[in-house]
């Protein structure tokens, strides 16, 4: 018979998850103006780095990251995510970000995996 | 031996998971223009509808269902999305939808369990 244990129990950890996000964001569009040429690359990039630094972290999670950018106009805009999981052991973080031209919100979501 | 038709069942199938989410946007909002104190109730409605649908058709999946609403004003939108999963059983769908005041993205993503 084989049983497999882990010595710590491993769940999603929002705190964790969201500095991950803060940092990336920070470090790819900290400074800058919106621009119509790059958005497309910044977009790329934070959500490819946030999923980098993720996984880094070897937690038996399945993760999908989701980042969106929007020019500061006065438009309105709104957000909203709906799961359907298993709520002991998988869990999201959402991030609202902006700075004088532009808004960014980047969500993560972690799913277990069953060993 | 049903592989074949196992196989169908079991797979993230992104037309169907389409369908579900354009009709779910048609109904909620359909011709209705932008409107602040509304919006809230029909992301509500979109994704909860479009969940009720997706687990209706029984499939062995986890789903995660986003909206985006965005009143049309002249204002650049950029959004992305990377998964780290399993290729040849997760998927995901990503509907994008308007009418003549407002832009709508709705993604679906459907991991196998």
């Amino acid at each position: 018979m084989e049983e497999y244990h882990s010595g710590d129990e491993v769940s999603f950890s929002p705190d964790d998850a969201s500095n991950v996000v803060k940092e990336c964001i920070e470090g790819i569009i900290g400074g800058v103006d919106y621009s119509q040429n790059k958005v497309n690359q910044w977009t790329a990039s934070i959500v490819e780095h946030t999923l980098t630094q993720l996984v880094k972290q070897g937690k038996p999670f399945k993760y999908i990251v989701n980042c969106a950018v929007m020019q500061k106009s006065g438009a309105g805009l709104h957000t909203a995510n709906s799961c359907y999981w298993d709520t002991t052991t998988d869990g999201s973080c959402t991030v609202r970000w902006e700075n004088r031209t532009m808004y960014c919100v980047v969500s993560v979501f972690a799913v277990a995996i069953a060993l | 031996m049903d592989d074949d038709q196992s196989a169908e069942e079991t797979a993230f199938v992104v037309e169907e998971v389409s369908s579900i989410v354009k009709e779910s946007l048609e109904a909620v909002i359909g011709r209705n223009p932008y409107e602040h104190k509304r919006v809230n109730q029909w992301m509500s409605s979109v994704v909860e509808q479009c969940l009720g649908q997706l687990s209706k058709l029984g499939k062995p999946f986890k789903y995660i269902v986003t909206c985006i609403i965005m009143q049309k004003n002249g204002a650049g939108l950029q959004s992305a999305s990377s998964c780290f999963w399993d290729n040849t059983t997760d998927g995901s769908c990503t509907v994008r939808w308007e009418n003549k005041h407002l832009y709508c993205i709705v993604s679906v993503f459907g991991l196998a369990i």
